[in-house]
């Protein structure tokens, strides 16, 4: 039997990942760009995975779209939804979990997983605390990469508490404790802790089963994932192929109806 | 075009084109009576010689309007009712009737008052302990005020028999809406989810008897059709208001029917008859009496999270959508009981929060698709 | 805990503080005894329960005392992990979150063998109490107050009202086991007039300039007003208040300290988590509440007609047409001689803040004063912005100073 190439695209809101997997078994390519649906990011990052694997798209035996720009993608052969995804790509990384935490740059949503299945989910309210967007503005308010908001965070002594639903407020209370001079550290991880307790909220509705793993680029965030444990009192696992678990997915998703069509 | 397709249409385009029945009708020299959500008396409208209008709010207007009045919290169906009033869209009504079943319906009445005093606001308070004579008592002798209002407004009295007569009317119209809920079941790819909606709302802006024969020869068209296999999932619809043709266009797209409704604006209005009695005004309040399984009318029990259950069970529905009017409170408030109710059925369901004034359907489309893939 | 007249006088704040608290060991004890206790709502006629002696609790006060003592966040986190949108009114979510832990750190109560719910206070209390009894399969027991678009309250609405309340003397009789007594129903409605009008003459005194009082001491009276109205012990201690008032304000004395250069209305429910953030900056501006709509609410008035004790019913702040509830502003700003008003859009009442902004209107074309309106909540701690609040403050109070120095010229 010939390899099977599939490619799973997660065009996300914030960001694009692109994953090749070979016989859905061993990950071949995997890039990320660091914007999302509607900029260059898409296909910039799938012409990357498939540079590195020396392929062209139409050696490709399946493409899958999946994130907030998945309609959008003209090459792909089928689109899911990014749930759909991570649910795939965790149960792939962690055969053993039931719950899967993904934070997003728009949403927020906690899967339950049975057998490998997706059986239930919730996602976030309209509002954006509690998601990534949530975390880049904050970070932008206090001059600091995205990126570097654990570091922050993971040195603080005394967390200062930001309560607020609402991002403006948020934001205003952060404007307030920098005025008043507070450590930033503290206050980023106040905003850790915040973004915790909003999934947290989530997590409760479909409860908190293990195996919890967090997928999403806010899983390589410590400080929250730190938090997230605490609030929910079970310890979450995090791969380090995280930010790429909805690409992931979908280049397996992408294998599994190849299979089904042999 | 096929016969059924064409029908369709003409149902869509009523059900789109609010403020062109009110033009069309007052035209003809029809007095017309607004009625707001979520339960009105019609027949006494009807019985009054005049048309009433079923008014669920707009999609088509930004709330600009209302935002003087209303803060961003309040459900946009109260909002949006409003905003079609300070717009003057509503202009050519001869009075409209706000009933107070919520909160904000409550200050939809006080906002209309202060904000729209062209259009004549009759007040409308049911009896939450609906179920105990005084109850009972007290509708019937409400319903004979707003009786004595809206044959001021008409200029003609309302007669017992009169009433008696525009009380059968309705029942038949009623019992002509439930036969549609099963066609349209029966029918899914004849009937969409979209089309059933228009259908179903479209019967509000018109005259009951004229649209049962629309409907009874739609369905006739239908049944004359060979029944086909369903593709895709049936589903069961809840909430107070399913008519975003965005919103349903996405059920379409995931491939899911609606089997059936438990939503304010559909089934709740025609799933109960008003039962006989001699004196019309009473047979009317025990209509409100006999209502179940709605989140404006008091029930300790809450019956509404087994009665969806059932209606999927019994149409072969393999999920639930609730679909949540943002900010509606009593909506709000039914949820988590309903969803205790269905996981203990094993009845997969997932809510959805909606918005007449939503214009980025991302995340419902996420949720659908994968509620779709969940049901597999 | 009675008090001799003849010791050192206990002031009014120490034995209204104690008759609060007296209520819920009060409750207790009943259902140590085996007695059926009910948690019910604020506006709820005391007159059923007292008459009866039957012993409840009541949700919406503990909410608030949860939420200034620092479990709203928690409570509320807590409801919405259950399904409950974080949109619903915050005494509600943090209620039904204690209802399904059955305890808290911050104020526990016992729990219910029925619930109480009236509806002039709004719809959302009957789906709240619709959730309770469903979930711990209690009896509810429903008093019925029809929204009145009208001013006035018509006779229909009262029998109605009357006849469940009748009604609901015997459901209550049922489950208690307990029996009713004319006898006694009318010596708790004479002790209830008596507390009422006391109320009413201590809130009065808002009226004096400077006025003996700080505003947001009424915040804290008020549930005695509201719930134990029927016993002597309320009486007494509103009288004791309302002479301590007249004798500071005879010394032009009062508990608000510091210059009162500028009195305002405060509109809406206390912000109960950020009280000392709301009270602080009208502090620093040298401003006094000497105006809320509890001042006048909670009196409630009636004669030995009982559908005229129904009607004091129909007329509480939230089950009354936006005309009666500006007038009721209006009335009680101009008899208290405010300067401004300070209104709160208040994310857990939709019923108050929905209307709230045509009154506001009102208001200031009536009154002729600055308003200024902030967001908040009554009970969840994230609807809040004290940035916000202290900017809004200020430029009220700026207002203010230029309208003082207007009128002087």
């Amino acid at each position: 039997m010939p390899v099977l190439l599939t490619l799973g695209a997660d065009l996300g809101s914030t960001a694009s990942k692109c994953v090749i997997m070979q016989d859905g078994r061993k990950i071949a390519a995997q890039t990320t760009i660091p914007v999302g649906a509607g900029t260059s990011g898409p296909s910039r990052a799938i012409a990357e995975s498939l540079a590195a694997c020396g392929k062209n798209l139409a050696d490709m035996h399946m493409v899958c779209a999946t994130g907030y720009g998945r309609h959008s993608m003209t090459d792909a052969h089928m689109e899911v939804s990014e749930l759909s995804c991570h649910a795939r790509g965790a149960f792939f990384l962690f055969p053993k979990a039931r719950t899967v935490i993904d934070i997003g740059g728009q949403d927020a949503k906690v899967l339950r997983l049975s057998g490998g299945r997706l059986n239930n989910f919730v996602m976030n309210d309209k509002c954006a605390a509690g998601t990534g967007r949530f975390l880049e503005v904050m970070a932008k308010v206090l001059e600091v990469e995205t990126a570097d908001l654990a570091e922050w965070g993971a040195q603080s002594t005394a967390p200062v508490s930001i309560s607020s639903t609402c991002t403006v407020f948020a934001e205003s209370e952060v404007i307030s404790h920098l005025a008043v001079a507070a450590d930033r550290r503290d206050i980023i991880a106040g905003i850790h802790k915040s973004v915790a307790h909003r999934v947290a909220g989530l997590v409760r509705r479909v409860g908190a089963e293990p195996l919890v793993i967090m997928t999403g680029g806010v899983a390589r965030n410590a400080g929250v994932r730190l938090e997230l444990e605490a609030a929910i009192a079970t310890p979450i696992s995090v791969s380090p192929l995280a930010q790429f678990n909805g690409a992931l997915g979908a280049a397996l998703l992408a294998h599994d109806r190849l299979l089904q069509q042999l | 075009m096929s016969g059924i397709e064409a029908k369709l249409q003409r149902f869509a385009a009523i059900a789109d084109d609010l403020e062109g029945q009110l033009k069309k009708y007052t035209d003809q020299g029809v007095k017309v009576i607004g009625c707001m959500p979520v339960y009105t008396p019609q027949e006494l409208v009807h019985a009054a010689g005049m048309l009433p209008l079923s008014i669920w709010g707009s999609e088509k207007y930004e709330l600009i309007e209302a935002k003087k009045y209303f803060p961003a919290y309040i459900s946009s169906l109260a909002q949006s009712c409003l905003e079609l009033g300070l717009r003057g869209r509503l202009d050519r009504l001869a009075g409209v009737i706000i009933p107070v079943l919520s909160d904000a319906l409550k200050c939809l009445s006080q906002n209309w008052k202060a904000g729209v005093p062209q259009v004549r606001h009759i007040q409308l308070v049911h009896p939450q302990n609906r179920r105990i004579e005084p109850g009972i008592v007290f509708l019937s002798k409400q319903y004979k005020k707003i009786a004595g209002v809206l044959e001021d407004i008409a200029g003609a009295p309302i007669t017992p028999a009169g009433l008696k007569k525009a009380i059968h009317v309705f029942n038949e119209h009623r019992a002509v809406m439930r036969e549609f809920t099963a066609v349209a079941a029966d029918y899914p790819h004849l009937i969409s989810p979209l089309a059933r909606n228009a259908v179903i709302k479209s019967g509000g802006l018109m005259p009951r008897a004229e649209h049962a024969r629309m409907v009874r020869e739609l369905m006739a068209e239908c049944r004359a059709e060979p029944k086909e296999p369903w593709k895709g999932r049936k589903v069961v619809l809840t909430g107070m208001l399913a008519d975003s043709p965005s919103m349903l266009r996405i059920l379409t797209d995931y491939k899911l029917a609606v089997a059936g409704d438990d939503v304010g604006q559909e089934s709740r209005q025609f799933r109960t008859d008003v039962p006989d009695d001699p004196d019309p005004y009473r047979a009317l309040a025990l209509q409100w009496a006999n209502i179940e399984g709605c989140s404006v009318a008091f029930d300790p029990e809450r019956k509404r999270g087994r009665m969806v259950a059932d209606l999927a069970a019994r149409t072969g529905a393999s999920g639930v959508i609730y679909l949540l009017t943002k900010f509606c409170d009593p909506e709000e408030f039914d949820y988590p009981i309903m969803k205790k109710e269905f996981d203990r059925a094993g009845l997969p369901s997932v809510l959805i929060e909606i918005d007449q004034q939503m214009r980025n359907y991302a995340q419902p489309r996420t949720a659908v698709q994968t509620f779709a893939d969940m049901l597999g | 805990m009675s008090q001799n007249p003849q010791e050192t006088p206990v002031p009014a704040k120490t034995l209204l503080a104690n008759l609060a608290a007296n209520a819920y060991s009060d409750a207790w004890e009943a259902k140590k005894r085996g007695e059926k206790v009910g948690w019910c709502a604020s506006n709820f006629p005391q007159e059923l329960t007292t008459t009866l002696g039957v012993k409840v609790v009541y949700p919406e006060n503990q909410a608030a005392a949860i939420a200034a003592k620092g479990g709203g966040l928690g409570h509320c986190e807590h409801a919405e992990g259950l399904g409950y949108s974080n949109d619903i009114c915050a005494y509600a979510r943090i209620n039904l979150a204690f209802m399904d832990r059955q305890s808290c750190e911050e104020m526990n109560m016992p729990m219910p063998d029925f619930v109480l719910c009236c509806n002039n206070i709004c719809n959302c209390m009957i789906k709240w109490y619709e959730s309770i009894s469903r979930e711990l399969n209690i009896p509810f027991i429903l008093l019925d107050v029809p929204y009145n678009s009208e001013f006035e309250t018509d006779d229909d609405t009262l029998e109605y009202m009357w006849a469940q309340f009748q009604y609901a003397v015997k459901q209550l009789e049922e489950i208690t086991g307990k029996k009713w007594s004319e006898k006694r129903f009318k010596e708790v409605r004479d002790i209830s007039l008596r507390t009422s009008r006391a109320w009413l003459k201590a809130a009065g005194y808002c009226q004096c300039e400077p006025s003996p009082l700080n505003g947001f001491d009424l915040f804290n009276h008020m549930a005695v007003a509201v719930c134990a109205r029927g016993t002597v012990e309320a009486a007494e201690a509103f009288e004791k208040l309302a002479e301590e008032y007249a004798q500071a304000a005879k010394e032009g004395a009062s508990t608000y300290k510091g210059e009162q250069k500028f009195r305002i209305l405060f509109e809406g429910i206390a912000c109960w988590p950020y009280l000392r953030a709301t009270s602080a900056p009208l502090k620093e501006n040298g401003v006094n509440v000497t105006a809320t709509v509890y001042a006048t609410a909670f009196g409630f008035l009636y004669d030995d007609n009982p559908l005229s004790m129904m009607r004091a019913y129909t007329h509480v702040p939230n089950a009354i047409s936006v005309e009666r509830a500006a007038r009721m502003r209006i009335d009680v700003g101009r008899r208290n001689k405010i300067d401004g008003a300070v209104i709160h859009n208040n994310r857990s009442c939709k019923l108050w803040s929905g209307i709230m902004p045509e009154i506001d209107r009102r208001i200031q074309a009536e009154l002729k004063i600055p308003t200024v309106t902030f967001d908040g909540d009554q009970a969840d701690p994230r609807n809040f912005s004290e940035e916000q609040y202290k900017t809004r403050i200020q430029a009220l109070v700026e207002v203010m100073t230029e309208n003082k120095k207007g009128k002087k010229q």
